[in-house]
């Protein structure tokens, strides 16, 4: 190449000096920024790469901003099973020990206790993260459960726990307290025992009638409505022989009666004497019959009622209003009707779909992969906790009644029974375990995203970054040609002809 | 031979020498003047009276005009190059810094993240508020992108008028000094400063088109473009240009004046004579030409590919897919589909068997509320196997059944209305020379609840937007300037969840939906984009396409400095030899001084010698 002198029109030596100042510019802006470009072009030929990671990484950010509050939300789920799981398990164990001995509120302590812890079940039904409620399924902004005193006392114009208990007592119990069958007295060797309404889901339902009495013929139940037919026949029974009538229970339990024979004139319990023929025994029959159905009416009786009226209330919500009895008169009511929302204490307030509680709430923690974690209130299993802890707590008995202790009796035992887990039905720690699946998911897709975050975040910085040792060393060696440049530039401009004329 | 025919020689050399003195006084002044060719001396002798004194026979231009040539040529690329380059960075620096919050895949990532949010807490007001206003930075960017595309496209369309005055300049001054060149004797030295004249106005007509040059013998010049149009010859012609003050997406260059909506470049001869210069695409380098190429190419395709990130994102959301219900009447077999729901844009997707052939065909029937807008191409869609037909839905539902008959004609489907809005596809039969395949239709959703999940998220304007075409041309065109979040939405943001009666606060499915078609949903996009060709369109994701389209910006804006890059050595390389020889050497002329000075001083010593000779002579 040849060597020119400078001026101006000579600019090629100045435009690559520009040139290689620019060059330095730009390198100066790279170490500044540690940023290769300013804009896609510069970026080379990775910067479509660039975007699809840029891509990647923004999908992982809002995935684990997903499971962040997904997280919470969890954790806030489970530490509420934990707790109702306890607090049903210390009712049930505080149900067994109990005696009945009540207070002038006609309750006894343990039914106190549960009261309270009824509260406490219902607060964590209620329990929120942030806005959410967690136990509405899709409904999650409305609180999940009634008050306790709204459940319980009704709220103004709506019925409450306690009134719809008393209402189907009434029903069930009937007007003579005899469960709603009829007794009427012997006609001959003969005597029946019938139901007083065809249909009706009040009272106590003939179930069977098995008789060892000798010579007598007992038919039924049979009919509309059912009743029971007990002909002595023309020989007396001998003392020993017995008849067994099965009772079902309006919650669903069955309880039998036996009475047996005894030559005794006083009989003691569940016993009818002989009298001189059949017609007589007959006579004595009937009444000790009487006698024990309306025993079993205020005892057993009351206490599946009781449970029957939880069963109708615990069930409802906003798509479907508690089954109440149709009156008033209650005592003579033969059918249930639908309550309304302005009626009823509806005890879930929260959204309640056919899809299944756990679809409720889904969320994506991955391109695929999505858990899924919504809850209701009223799924089984916390529905029966929250139903028979109530029920215990709402009922209540009188000092007067001779019934109350084994009424009470039968209450607890059935509660407890029902609080203790039975094959076959939701558990509280099966939804516990629904739950925990989907945080182990979640812990699985976190780990694998922070991963790939990582492997995405080192190749986005290889792209778009650059080492500052690489932008040293070329700003460098652009310094000494730089450098070199322009001194043969200033010698040049001195080695003219002109100076040594 | 006397001593006076010495002393008027020595005469005649001094006389050169101070005329030798003068040129290079004259090229050391000029020496930093731009476009000045360094000036050499002729000097012959004269025979007169047997001995030759000297004269100045004349004044040359030092330059090898074969370089000047080449390097006209390559500066006309130079140039075109150079403005190419610059034009792509502005084009780049629309696109945003990498990575930061600018860009339009961020702001994009954004609103799926926003959505993503929302199907995870659907009932939180919050999250439904950040997705609007998400989706509001996406729709203003948008908006922002193509009022700086189109910015981008004025300056373009200021830059050409510009070039066009600059060029007429240059043109008249050629012109003007080959009128002036007709005057001068050859080898004056007024015609060495006129020829530099005229290289510099050459010159600069190169770097704004690409010329080519004949000169006459009497150093006349014709100018041509590379195309064969003369620009100057005695006279020069004279180009002109229309600018349009703002530039809309809608502004387009074309053959026919009444659709052109942008300025055109016309020759207009020095007969009257005019014609359209990119008509007949005569400027093919330069400044002028790089300039057409973005306005009419470049930025063009980058608006198009706005527009098509709109549309496409717009109708993911808005759009749903209605299967026919199949039906038999006779031998005849076929489908019913409800046609009630279409908007202006919509399509009726027909799929058949020509059973002859045994080839599968697909033919899709597009809804127009306009007759002015048929008939529509088979590029309308951006399918690309299938025959698209308009169909005018203004004249009533038996107006369409004849329309699409007419359509369906050669096929052998048949069409009828048996109620309501309903139409009936049926196959020819026992005939079964065809059979119909499917038969489904997109219906663009015009609510926010009662319409199933799909959403108009995005409105075009107050307007709904469906893809439709009117005598205007296709919706699409420009949409990404006028994409906003429906107000109605903003008004009641409930309704991203809530799709109709009954649904409850925390229902995902809707979020979901909307998130699932703006990452995963396949998309066929028209090739108008530049992404994908019209017989293998572009299907992929909105993520992909967007990626591919930013990266097609950049990958070209790369190329475009890489080749200003490349143009700017050759040029600088050819400048460099043209220098060599034409440029001013200040050394070379301080010597030619010192010789032109020892020449002054022997002349001056032989007058001296023979006055001494005269003298001596007279003192005889």
């Amino acid at each position: 190449m040849s060597i020119n002198g400078i001026s101006s029109r000579s600019s090629l030596m100045l435009q690559s000096m520009v040139e290689m100042r620019r060059q330095l510019d730009d390198l100066q802006r790279q170490l500044g920024t540690g940023r290769r470009s300013v804009t896609y072009a510069g970026l080379g030929i990775n910067r479509g790469l660039a975007i699809s990671v840029n891509n990647q990484l923004a999908a992982l950010k809002s995935y684990n901003a997903s499971m962040q509050q997904v997280s919470v939300r969890l954790d806030l789920a489970q530490t509420a099973l934990g707790q109702i799981d306890s607090v049903t398990h210390e009712v049930k164990t505080a149900i067994f020990q109990s005696k009945f001995a009540i207070d002038p509120g006609g309750q006894t302590a343990e039914q106190r206790n549960a009261g309270n812890q009824l509260e406490l079940v219902l607060g964590l039904l209620n329990t929120t993260a942030g806005d959410r409620y967690l136990f509405s399924g899709l409904g999650f902004d409305t609180p999940s459960v009634e008050s306790s005193v709204h459940i319980l006392e009704g709220d103004g114009a709506r019925a409450g726990l306690k009134q719809m208990i008393s209402e189907r007592r009434q029903a069930d119990l009937g007007a003579a307290g005899m469960g709603r069958l009829s007794i009427p007295a012997a006609v001959g060797a003969t005597l029946s025992v019938a139901e007083d309404a065809a249909g009706s889901p009040f009272g106590m339902k003939l179930a069977a009638v098995n008789s060892t009495l000798t010579g007598a013929t007992v038919t039924g139940p049979a009919g509309a409505p059912a009743s029971v037919s007990i002909d002595l026949g023309a020989t007396n029974p001998a003392a020993g022989d017995s008849i067994r009538l099965s009772f079902t229970l309006p919650d669903g339990s069955t309880t039998d009666l036996t009475l047996t024979a005894t030559a005794s004139a006083s009989p003691g319990a569940n016993e009818f004497s002989l009298g001189a023929n059949a017609a007589a025994t007959a006579g004595n029959l009937q009444a000790a019959l009487t006698t024990a159905v309306a025993g079993i009416a205020g005892s057993e009786l009351a206490a599946a009622s009781a449970l029957a009226a939880g069963d109708a209330f615990f069930s409802a919500d906003l798509n479907n209003p508690p089954q109440r009895v149709n009156g008033p008169p209650f005592a003579t009511a033969t059918s249930l009707v639908a309550g309304t929302a302005a009626n009823s204490v509806i005890w879930y307030t929260g959204e309640a779909g056919a899809d299944p509680a756990r679809s409720t709430a889904n969320a994506r923690i991955d391109a695929s992969i999505s858990v899924s974690y919504g809850l209701r209130a009223n799924e089984e299993a916390l529905q029966s906790a929250v139903k028979n802890i109530a029920v215990f707590a709402a009922v209540s008995y009188s000092s007067g009644d001779p019934q109350a202790a084994a009424s009470y009796g039968a209450l607890k035992q059935r509660v407890a029974a029902n609080l203790a887990n039975v094959p076959g039905q939701q558990k509280i720690s099966d939804i516990a375990a629904e739950i925990a699946s989907a945080q182990t998911a979640m812990a699985a897709a976190s780990e694998r995203h922070q991963q790939t975050d990582a492997t995405l975040a080192d190749l986005m910085e290889s792209i778009t970054t650059v080492s500052p040792e690489e932008v040293g060393a070329k700003i460098l060696a652009l310094q000494t040609n730089l450098q070199a440049s322009l001194q043969t530039t200033a010698l040049l401009l001195q080695t003219s002809l002109i100076n040594y004329l | 031979m006397s001593l006076s025919q010495a002393l008027s020689t020595a005469v005649s050399g001094l006389r050169v020498s101070q005329a030798g003195l003068a040129l290079i006084a004259a090229n050391v002044a000029n020496a930093e003047t731009p476009g000045y060719v360094r000036k050499s001396l002729d000097q012959t002798t004269i025979a007169a009276g047997g001995l030759g004194s000297v004269r100045v026979s004349a004044i040359n231009r030092e330059l090898d005009q074969y370089i000047q040539r080449q390097l006209r040529t390559e500066t006309s690329g130079g140039a075109y190059a150079d403005l190419r380059a610059r034009f792509y960075e502005r084009l780049q620096q629309l696109y945003g810094d990498p990575g930061s919050a600018t860009t339009l895949e961020t702001t994009y990532n954004n609103f799926t993240g926003a959505l993503q949010a929302l199907a995870t807490s659907p009932e939180s007001s919050t999250a439904r508020r950040e997705v609007l206003s998400a989706a509001q930075v996406l729709a203003q960017h948008l908006n922002g992108m193509t009022t700086a595309i189109q910015g981008v496209r004025t300056d373009a369309e200021f830059g050409l008028a510009d070039a066009v005055a600059n060029a007429n300049e240059a043109m008249q001054q050629i012109a003007r000094i080959n009128q002036q060149i007709g005057s001068v004797r050859p080898g004056e030295s007024t015609m060495a400063a006129l020829l530099d004249q005229r290289d510099v106005y050459i010159q600069r007509l190169a770097e704004l088109m690409d010329v080519r040059t004949v000169e006459n013998e009497y150093h006349q010049l014709s100018v041509f473009t590379t195309s064969g149009v003369q620009l100057v010859g005695v006279d020069a012609s004279r180009l002109t240009f229309d600018p349009q003050g703002t530039m809309s997406p809608n502004a387009f260059w074309s053959s026919d004046p009444a659709l052109r909506s942008v300025g055109t470049i016309k020759l207009i001869s020095p007969t009257g004579g005019d014609m359209d210069l990119i008509a007949n695409k005569a400027i093919r380098s330069g400044e002028i030409a790089a300039l057409l190429e973005m306005r009419d190419q470049v930025l063009v395709q980058a608006q198009a590919q706005m527009d098509a990130i709109a549309a496409a994102m717009s109708r993911a959301l808005s759009d749903r897919n209605i299967d026919g219900t199949a039906v038999t009447a006779g031998a005849q077999a076929g489908f019913d589909i409800d046609v009630g729901g279409l908007s202006s844009g919509n399509t009726i997707n027909i799929s058949y068997t020509d059973t002859l052939t045994n080839t599968l065909r697909h033919i899709t029937l597009v809804r127009v509320n306009d007759s002015n807008a048929l008939p529509l191409s088979d590029s309308d869609t951006a399918s690309p196997d299938d025959r698209v037909v308009g169909i005018d839905f203004s004249g009533g539902i038996a107006s369409v059944v004849a329309q699409i008959n007419a359509a369906l004609g050669p096929s052998g489907l048949q069409v009828s209305n048996p109620a309501g809005t309903t139409l009936r596809f049926l196959d020819d039969g026992a005939g079964n020379k065809v059979n119909l395949n499917a038969l489904s239709a997109t219906e663009t959703a015009t609510v926010l609840t009662g319409g199933g999940v799909e959403l108009p998220l995005f409105m075009d304007a107050q307007a709904v937007y469906t893809g439709s075409f009117s005598s205007l041309g296709s919706q699409q065109v420009g949409f990404a300037g006028r994409i906003a979040v429906n107000s109605a939405l903003l008004a009641d943001p409930s309704r991203l969840v809530i799709y109709g009666a009954g649904i409850p606060t925390g229902d995902a499915t809707r979020p979901n939906f909307l998130y699932d078609r703006l990452t995963t949903g396949m998309l066929d996009f028209s090739p108008e984009s530049g992404i994908g060709t019209l017989d293998a369109p572009f299907s992929g994701s909105l993520p992909s396409f967007l990626r591919q389209i930013v990266s097609q910006q950049g990958e070209a804006a790369a190329a475009a400095e890489n080749l200003a890059e490349g143009q700017a050595v050759v040029v600088q390389a050819l400048q460099q030899r043209f220098n060599d020889s034409a440029n001013v050497n200040v050394d070379q002329e301080m010597a030619n001084l010192l010789n032109l000075q020892n020449a002054y001083a022997a002349n001056a010593r032989v007058m001296s010698v023979v006055k001494e000779m005269l003298d001596a002579l007279l003192r005889l």
